[in-house]
C-alpha cells in the first residue's frame, strides 16, 4: 500500500505545505493586485490571495509603543482618580491623580492629556478599545504575545505579520510584504517578525529608519551587474532544461529578478525626495525631538501606499517605573506630531479606506504610584486604539473600571484582538492554520473573539 | 488557495480549536468542590476566608503581590501555594503559628520601612485580627476555586490506537520481495523499493553517472563538494569496487561527522544561549556541539548514543574505573537536556521549572520517538494515546532532575542576576584553587558597594539626574557589579576550570502532580514516574525509586524492543540520503502524522539498523550501496505522471544545499575553508548577562562568523544572532526542534549571492587561485572552475559561453571606468554620487579590468542554481 495510491486530504494538505518550501516565486512576477489566489496555483506563496471572507481593510500599520505607555497620563481620563490622589487603590497602593491636564477634543468629547495634542486633533477618527488584558505582566513576555499570540518562550510561532502574509500574501511584489522598521533587539527580538515554523517567505523584512537593508546595495553599476545576472540567469534556464533539473530553478530564476529590482525600488520607497517640504515638516522629520519617529511614520505611509500588506514601526522607552514626569514629556513629544502626520495624511490621501492603523502597547500602566514618580505594569485594563479601514470611528469599545486598573466591558485578551484584525483583513482566526508538530497552530491559539461591535 | 484547501483548512481549523481547548467536547463540572463532604466548621473557615480574608487581600496585597501585578519579593498572595511557599524572605504563612507568619511579621513591623503595605494606609486592627484568627485557625484555603474540568472520555479511542496504530505495533520482519527485473537489485533494499515500482507499472530509471554520484554521495556524507582530485581518482578508477572505496573514504573522514553531527544538533535544538524573552549566552555549549560531531565519527551506537544524552551522569556513576576523561565526556553529553530554550524572566520558579521540563519532553519525544507528548501537558492527547498522567510519569522524571544550564529564573534582572554558577556541571580538568586572601577582599568589595548601592537606590538624592542626564546611583549599581564580576572571574568554576551546561540528579527526587491545564500551581494527582502507555516495549524496567529514572528511561527509549527509536532513527537516516523520509513526517509516528510510504521496507531498515548494532555508519553505508541510492533524478513521463512526488524512489530526488552545506561549499571552492576542528566559539567568551540583537557582544559574535573561514557546524549559534552567511538559506530555527530543513526561494538569498561580501570576498579568493594555477590557458581554467563547483565538467559551449561573458564583461567594465573617470573629472571627487557608485573606477589598468571579470563569472557560478542543487 503506498501513499500515492491512497492520498488523504490531510496527506494533501501536508504534501502541498511542505511543497512551498521547492518551488517558489514564480509569483514573484505577478503584478497584478487583484489576482486571486483561486487563479493563483499554490506554489506562489507571496502573491494575493482570496481572503476567507469580504475584507475590511487590505492592509495594517501597526504603532508599536514599547515599554508600555502609561494611559493614566495621556489617553485615559479617570475623574475619580484625579479626585483620590494618596488614597488607598481598590487593589492596594496609593493611587497618584495624572499632572497633566486633560480636555475634551472632536465631537465625541474624547479625553487626552496636554502630552498629545496634535493626536488630540483625530478623536474622532479613532476606535477605543479600552477593555484589553494580557497574560504576563514582564516586557519580555507580553511583548513575544502582542506579537505571536503567545507568551510560552520555549515554543517559538510565527509573528503576526508572517501569519497575515500567510493568509493574505502581498500586493506588490517588487516589495517585501512585511516590513518592520527599528523592532526591539531584545523583548523576543527576531520572533516578533520572525516565520518560526511557518516557511521563509513569509517573515517580517527588517529596516532601520535609515532604510538599510541588507544586501540590498549593488556592488556593481546597473549596467555591469545587468550583464551579469543576463549570464547567471542563462546558466540557470539551461539547468533548468535538464531532464534532471529540480522544481525550484524557475523560482531562483524569479528571485533574482525580483532582487535587481528590489535594489531600485526598496531604495526609492525609502527615499523622501519625492516629498513636499511641507510634508516633511508635518512628520517633524527636520525637527531632531521628532525626526527618528517622523521618518518611521512616513515610510509606513509610503510602504503602506506600495502596497505592503503589514507595516509595524516602534518607539521604545515607555517604561517609566521612575522619571514618569519628564520621561513622559520626552517620548510623547517624540511621536505626537510623527503619529497625528501620519493620520492626516492617510486621511488625505484617502487611504484610511484600506488601511488599518492600530496603536499601542504591550500592555498599559497602574493609577497607583511606584516610588516617588513612577508607574507599575497593568496588564488587567489598559487601552489601544485603531484608526481607518473597517472599524467604526469615534467609537470607544470596552471599559476599565473607575480608576483604569481591570476591563470591566468589552473585554479583550490579546487573543480576540488578533482575531478581531484578522477579521478586518477578511481572514477567519480559526482557519488561518499551519500543521506543525503533530498539529495545526494558530495565531489566536485555541481562543479568540471577535469584536464585532467596532466593525464598521 | 483553492478552495478545496480552503474547506480543508476549514475543518482543519477546527481541528486545532479541539488540539488544546477544553471548550469542546468536554465536560464541564464547573461545581466549586468546596462545600461537598466538607463538614460544617471547615465550611464555616472557608466562608470566613471568602467574606474576610480573600477581599482584604485582594484590596490591599495584589497591587504587588499576585501574578497579575509583580510579586514583589517573589512573594505571590494569590494562590495558595504561593502564599505558603513565600517570597525570599522564607514562608509567607505556616498554618496555626501566627508569630512564624511573614505575612503577618511584616503587616506588624515597626518599622514603617519595612511595613507593609508598603503604599497606602496601614491596615486596621480589626483586619489584623482576622488574618491572625485565620492563621491560627490553620489558614484554611478553599479548594481550587478554579473550575473543575473532567477530560473527555478517551479510553476507547486509546485502546484502538494502541492495538490498530501502525507504528505502536512491533517491528515486523516482511518477507524479502520476489521482482521482475531480478538483475536490477544489489541490495534487499532494492527488492522492497522495485517490487513498490513494479507493482505500480514502473521501472527505476537508468543510474546516476559517475561526476553526478561523486558529487552526491560526498555532499550527502560529508557536507562538502569532492575535490577536483577526488573527482579525478573516481573517474580513473575502474575498479569493481570504486564506488565503495569513496564511500568507506567518506565515512572514514572528520567531516562525516560535521554533516551528521549537524543533523543531530538540529534534532537536538541546540543553541548557544537562552533564546527569546531575555537572552543569556550558554558559553559552554560547544562542548557538547563537539561531542556530538566525535560521537559520530566514532560510531557511537545510536541507541548509545541517546542514552548518554540522556543519562550519560547515570551511566558514568555506574561504570566502574572510568577515566576522567571518558567521565568528562559523559557529563557533557547531558548538555542535550539542558541547553534549549528557557524563560529566565519567568518570576515563579516553578512555572520556570515546569517549562523547561516541557521543552525537555519535547526534545526527548520528538527526537527519539517521533510523538509529539508536550500536546499532553494540559490535556489528554487528541490524536494519540498519551494521557496527560502519561505526560507527568516522565515530568516527574525530568523534575527529579536538575537542568543545570548555570542559569536562574528572575523576572526583571539585569547584570549577572541570571547567572548560577553553582549549577553548572564541573568537568575533571581543574586549575590549582584562587588565593583566599584575594577572594576575602573581593568578597569585602562585593559587600561594601552593595551596601552603598542598596543605600542610595530609589532615594531622591540617587534618582537626581547627572549632567549626562544619568541618574546618580547608576554609578553605584554598576560599582557593585563590577566587584561581582571581580569576584566571579576569580572563583567561578567556569574560570576555574571546565564546565559544562547538563543535568545531574535533583536534591529531591520525587514523583509529581498532574497539573490541571499544565498550569504549574494547579496541582492535581501525584502520578508514579513512569513511561508511556501507547506501547508496549517488553524489556523495560522499572523506574529505580532512589533516583530520577533517566538511566531506565534512557534503556527504555532505546530498547531493541521499542518500536518507535529505531524506526524514528532509521527514518531520519533515510531522509538525509533520500531527501524524504520513508515516513514523512519524520518527528510525528502518531495519529496525526503521515503514514509510512513503504512501511516493510521501513521495518526493514529498522531492523537493519538493529542488527548492525544501532550503527550510523552501518546502516548508512548499506543504503548509499544500494542500486536506489545511485539512481538517476531524470525522471520518465510515467514517473511524473504515476508517483510524481517520488514516494516509490523510481528516481533521485534532487536536494538543496542546507545553509550549512552552501557556505562550506562556496570556501572548499574558493580554497579558503579551514578544515581543522573549533575549540569554542565566539559564544564561549561571553559572560551569562543578557544581550541584545544589536549589542556589542551581539557584534562582537557577528563579527567573528564573518571572518570564520571554518565550517559551519563550527560558527557561534546564539540564538536570535544567526550568523549572516547562513541566515538566507534556512538555518535551522534553533529554538526548534527540527527534523528537516526548509528550501524556500526567496528574494534575499538573491541580494546576499549578489551583493554579500562574503561571496564577493569568495569570489575573489576563487578568481586568485584559478588565475594562479601554473601552465593554465582559460579553457583548462573555466573547466578547472566548472570541477570545483559543479563537480563535472563544462561542456564546449559552456566553455565558449563563459570566456565570451568574461571577454565582453571586461570591455564594458573598461568603458565604465572610462566614464567614470569623466564623471569624476566633471562632478569632482569626494560628491556623493561618486562615492555611490565607485565600483569601477577603483581599478585602473587592464589588468585589473580582466581580474574584474574573472570575479564577476566566478560569482556567477557560486550565485548559479547549480551550486546550490545536488541531483
Amino acid at each position: 500500500m503506498f501513499s500515492n495510491h491512497l492520498i488523504s486530504r490531510r496527506e494533501a494538505l501536508r504534501s502541498s505545505s511542505a511543497g512551498f518550501g521547492m518551488v517558489a516565486l514564480a509569483s514573484l512576477l505577478a503584478q497584478n493586485p487583484s489576482l486571486r489566489a483561486s487563479e493563483a496555483k499554490s506554489d506562489k506563496p507571496l502573491a494575493p490571495k482570496k481572503p476567507h471572507h469580504e475584507p475590511k481593510a487590505k492592509r495594517i500599520i501597526f504603532v508599536f509603543m514599547q515599554g508600555a505607555i502609561a494611559q493614566h497620563d495621556t489617553f485615559e481620563y479617570k475623574p475619580k482618580l484625579q479626585q483620590n490622589d494618596g488614597k488607598t487603590g481598590p487593589i492596594g497602593g496609593k493611587l497618584a491623580a495624572s499632572k497633566f491636564k486633560f480636555k475634551q477634543y472632536g465631537e465625541t468629547g474624547s479625553w487626552f492629556s496636554e502630552l498629545l495634542p496634535n493626536m488630540a486633533q483625530h478623536a474622532d477618527k479613532m476606535c477605543w478599545l479600552r477593555g484589553l488584558h494580557t497574560d504576563t505582566p514582564a516586557h519580555p513576555q507580553a511583548v513575544v504575545q502582542l506579537h505571536t499570540g503567545a507568551a510560552n518562550a520555549t515554543l517559538t510561532r510565527p509573528s503576526m505579520g508572517a501569519w497575515v502574509l500567510y493568509g493574505l500574501g502581498t500586493e506588490n511584489q517588487d516589495l517585501p510584504g512585511y516590513v518592520t522598521i527599528n523592532p526591539p533587539a531584545n523583548f523576543g527580538g527576531a520572533v516578533n517578525y520572525g516565520n518560526a515554523f511557518l516557511p521563509a517567505h513569509f517573515q517580517g523584512s527588517r529596516v532601520d529608519d535609515k532604510g538599510y537593508v541588507p544586501n540590498l546595495k549593488p556592488r556593481l553599476e546597473t549596467q555591469l551587474q545587468r550583464s551579469q545576472i543576463d549570464y547567471l540567469q542563462s546558466l540557470n534556464r539551461a539547468f533548468a532544461e535538464r531532464p534532471d533539473a529540480p522544481d525550484a530553478v524557475e523560482g531562483i530564476i524569479e528571485s533574482f529578478e525580483l532582487a535587481f529590482r528590489m535594489q531600485g525600488a526598496v531604495p526609492e520607497i525609502l527615499d523622501f525626495k519625492d516629498e513636499a517640504e511641507s510634508t516633511i515638516d508635518a512628520y517633524g522629520i527636520n525637527n531632531p525631538a521628532t525626526a527618528s519617529f517622523g521618518r518611521q511614520c512616513l515610510m509606513a505611509r509610503r510602504l503602506s501606499e506600495a502596497g505592503v500588506r503589514f507595516v509595524e514601526i516602534c518607539q521604545p522607552g515607555w517604561d517609566h517605573h521612575n522619571n514618569l514626569h519628564n520621561g513622559l514629556i520626552d517620548r510623547c513629544g517624540s511621536i505626537d506630531q510623527p503619529v497625528a502626520a501620519l493620520l492626516a495624511d492617510l486621511e488625505q490621501r484617502g487611504m484610511l479606506d484600506e488601511t488599518l492603523v492600530l496603536f499601542g502597547s504591550e500592555f498599559g500602566r497602574q493609577p497607583t504610584t511606584q516610588g516617588e514618580d513612577g508607574r507599575d505594569h497593568n496588564i488587567t485594563g489598559y487601552p489601544m486604539f485603531l484608526v481607518g479601514a473597517g472599524v467604526k470611528p469615534g467609537y470607544t469599545h470596552g471599559q476599565s473600571d473607575e480608576y483604569g486598573v481591570h476591563a470591566v466591558e468589552g473585554r479583550m485578551h490579546t487573543n480576540d484582538l488578533h482575531a478581531t484584525l484578522l477579521h478586518l483583513l477578511g481572514l477567519n482566526h480559526e482557519w488561518l492554520t499551519y500543521p506543525y508538530a503533530g498539529r495545526d497552530f494558530r495565531l489566536t491559539d485555541v481562543a479568540g473573539t471577535v469584536a464585532q461591535e467596532i466593525l464598521a | 488557495m483553492t478552495p478545496s484547501i480552503a474547506t480543508e483548512n476549514r475543518q482543519r481549523g477546527i481541528a486545532a480549536k479541539l488540539c488544546g481547548s477544553l471548550a469542546a467536547g468536554v465536560l464541564l463540572l464547573g461545581s466549586i468542590a468546596v462545600t461537598q463532604g466538607a463538614d460544617v466548621d471547615e465550611q464555616a473557615e472557608h466562608e470566613f476566608f471568602e467574606t474576610k480574608i480573600r477581599p482584604l487581600l485582594v484590596s490591599r496585597c495584589y497591587a504587588c503581590h499576585s501574578a497579575e501585578t509583580k510579586p514583589a519579593g517573589d512573594l505571590r498572595v494569590d494562590d495558595y501555594n504561593g502564599l505558603l511557599r513565600g517570597g525570599k524572605s522564607g514562608p509567607g504563612v505556616v498554618p496555626g503559628d501566627d508569630k512564624a507568619s511573614l505575612l503577618l511579621v511584616r503587616i506588624l513591623e515597626k518599622n514603617e520601612s519595612k511595613r507593609m503595605p508598603q503604599d497606602g494606609e496601614p491596615l486596621t486592627e480589626e483586619e489584623i485580627a482576622d488574618l491572625v484568627r485565620w492563621v491560627q485557625a490553620g489558614a484554611k484555603w478553599p479548594a481550587s476555586a478554579e473550575p473543575v474540568y473532567e477530560a473527555e472520555d478517551l479510553s476507547d479511542l486509546y485502546a484502538d490506537l494502541r492495538s490498530d496504530h501502525w507504528a505502536f505495533q512491533p517491528l515486523a520482519a516482511a518477507a524479502i520481495p520476489q521482482v521482475a527485473q531480478a538483475d536490477w537489485p544489489r541490495d534487499d533494499i532494492d527488492r522492497f523499493v522495485l517490487a513498490g515500482l513494479e507493482a505500480a507499472g514502473l521501472s527505476p530509471v537508468a543510474d546516476a553517472d559517475r561526476e553526478t554520484l561523486l558529487r552526491r554521495v560526498t555532499f550527502d556524507l560529508t557536507g562538502l563538494p569532492p575535490t577536483e582530485a577526488e573527482i579525478e581518482a573516481f573517474l580513473a578508477d575502474s575498479s569493481e569496487n570504486a564506488f565503495e572505496t569513496v564511500v568507506d573514504r567518506l565515512l572514514a573522514s572528520k567531516e562525516f561527522g560535521e554533516r551528521w553531527g549537524r543533523q543531530w544538533l538540529d534534532v537536538a535544538r541546540y543553541g548557544e544561549s537562552t533564546g527569546p524573552s531575555r537572552n543569556i549566552p550558554y558559553p559552554h555549549a560547544w562542548r557538547y556541539r563537539n561531542y556530538v560531531i566525535e560521537s559520530v565519527n566514532r560510531d557511537v551506537p545510536i541507541n548509545r548514543f541517546i542514552q548518554e544524552q540522556i543519562a550519560g551522569d547515570l551511566i558514568a556513576d555506574q561504570s566502574e574505573g572510568i577515566s576522567n576523561e571518558e567521565r568528562d565526556r559523559l557529563l557533557t553529553a547531558t548538555g542535550f537536556l539542558a541547553l534549549g530554550v528557557k524563560d529566565v524572566n519567568q518570576r515563579f520558579k516553578i512555572r520556570f521549572e515546569m517549562d523547561n521540563i516541557d521543552e525537555q519532553i519535547d526534545a526527548v519525544t520528538r527526537g527519539v520517538l517521533g510523538l509529539t507528548v508536550s500536546c499532553a501537558r494540559c490535556h489528554d492527547h487528541k490524536f494519540d494515546p498519551i494521557p496527560t498522567a502519561d505526560y507527568y510519569a516522565l515530568a516527574g522524571i525530568f523534575a527529579s532532575t536538575e537542568n543545570a544550564a548555570g542559569v536562574r529564573n528572575k523576572m526583571g534582572g539585569s547584570g549577572l542576576d541570571y547567572y548560577n554558577p553553582e549549577s553548572l556541571i564541573r568537568l575533571s580538568i581543574e586549575l590549582p584553587p584562587p588565593s583566599e586572601e584575594e577572594v576575602r577582599r573581593l568578597e569585602e568589595k562585593v559587600r561594601e558597594t552593595k551596601a552603598a548601592w542598596d543605600a542610595i537606590r530609589g532615594t531622591p538624592e540617587g534618582l537626581a539626574k547627572r549632567p549626562n542626564g544619568q541618574p546618580v546611583q547608576r554609578r553605584f549599581r554598576l560599582a557593585w557589579e563590577e566587584a561581582q564580576a571581580e569576584l566571579l572571574a576569580l572563583t567561578d568554576p567556569a574560570a576555574r576550570g571546565a564546565v559544562v551546561h547538563g543535568v545531574r540528579e535533583a536534591a529531591e527526587i520525587a514523583d509529581t502532580a498532574i497539573r490541571y491545564r499544565g498550569e504549574a500551581e494547579k496541582l492535581g494527582e501525584v502520578v508514579p514516574r513512569g513511561y508511556l502507555t501507547a506501547f508496549e516495549v517488553p524489556d523495560a524496567q522499572p523506574i529505580n525509586r532512589q533516583q530520577s529514572g533517566r538511566l531506565e528511561l534512557a534503556q527504555w527509549l532505546t530498547s531493541d524492543l521499542n518500536p518507535l527509536s529505531p524506526r524514528v532513527a532509521a527514518n531520519l537516516i533515510w531522509q538525509n540520503l533520500f531527501g524524504t523520509g520513508l515516513v514523512s513526517t519524520a518527528d510525528n509516528f502518531g495519529n496525526s502524522g503521515a503514514s509510512p510510504s513503504n512501511p516493510e521496507l521501513l521495518d526493514f531498515v529498522a531492523q537493519r539498523l538493529i542488527d548492525g548494532g544501532w550503527s550510523r555508519k552501518t546502516l548508512i553505508r548499506q543504503l548509499v550501496l544500494s542500486r536506489t541510492y545511485r539512481l538517476s533524478a531524470v525522471a520518465t513521463e510515467d514517473h511524473l505522471r504515476i508517483d510524481p512526488a517520488n514516494r516509490l524512489l523510481g528516481r533521485h530526488t534532487p536536494r538543496r544545499l542546507t545553509s550549512d552545506e552552501l557556505r562550506d561549499a562556496v570556501l572548499a571552492v574558493s580554497g579558503m575553508l579551514d578544515r581543522t576542528p573549533a575549540e569554542g566559539t565566539a559564544s564561549s567568551e561571553l559572560r551569562m548577562v543578557e544581550m541584545r540583537d544589536n549589542g556589542d557582544e551581539a557584534k562582537a559574535v557577528h563579527a567573528h562568523s564573518d571572518a570564520s573561514t571554518r565550517r559551519s557546524v563550527y560558527l557561534p549559534l546564539v540564538r536570535g544572532v544567526t550568523p549572516r552567511a547562513l541566515e538566507c538559506f534556512d538555518p535551522a530555527e534553533q529554538t526548534l526542534v527540527t527534523v528537516k530543513r526548509d528550501a524556500t526561494t526567496v528574494p534575499s538569498q538573491a541580494l546576499f549571492l549578489l551583493n554579500s561580501d562574503f561571496v564577493k570576498q569568495q569570489a575573489q579568493q576563487l578568481t586568485q587561485s584559478i588565475l594562479e594555477l601554473p601552465a593554465a590557458d582559460d579553457v583548462q581554467r573555466v573547466q578547472a572552475t566548472y570541477r570545483r563547483a559543479f563537480g563535472r565538467a563544462a561542456s564546449e559551449q559552456e566553455v565558449n559561453l563563459a570566456l565570451s561573458f568574461i571577454e565582453s564583461f571586461q570591455s564594458l567594465y573598461a568603458q565604465q571606468a572610462a566614464a567614470n573617470a569623466n564623471e569624476t573629472a566633471a562632478v569632482g571627487k569626494g560628491s556623493a554620487q561618486s562615492q555611490e557608485y565607485q565600483f569601477v573606477s577603483t581599478r585602473a589598468n587592464a589588468e585589473s579590468y580582466k581580474l574584474a571579470a574573472w570575479e564577476a563569472w566566478h560569482q556567477s557560478l557560486l550565485a548559479a542554481a547549480e551550486f546550490r542543487f545536488i541531483r
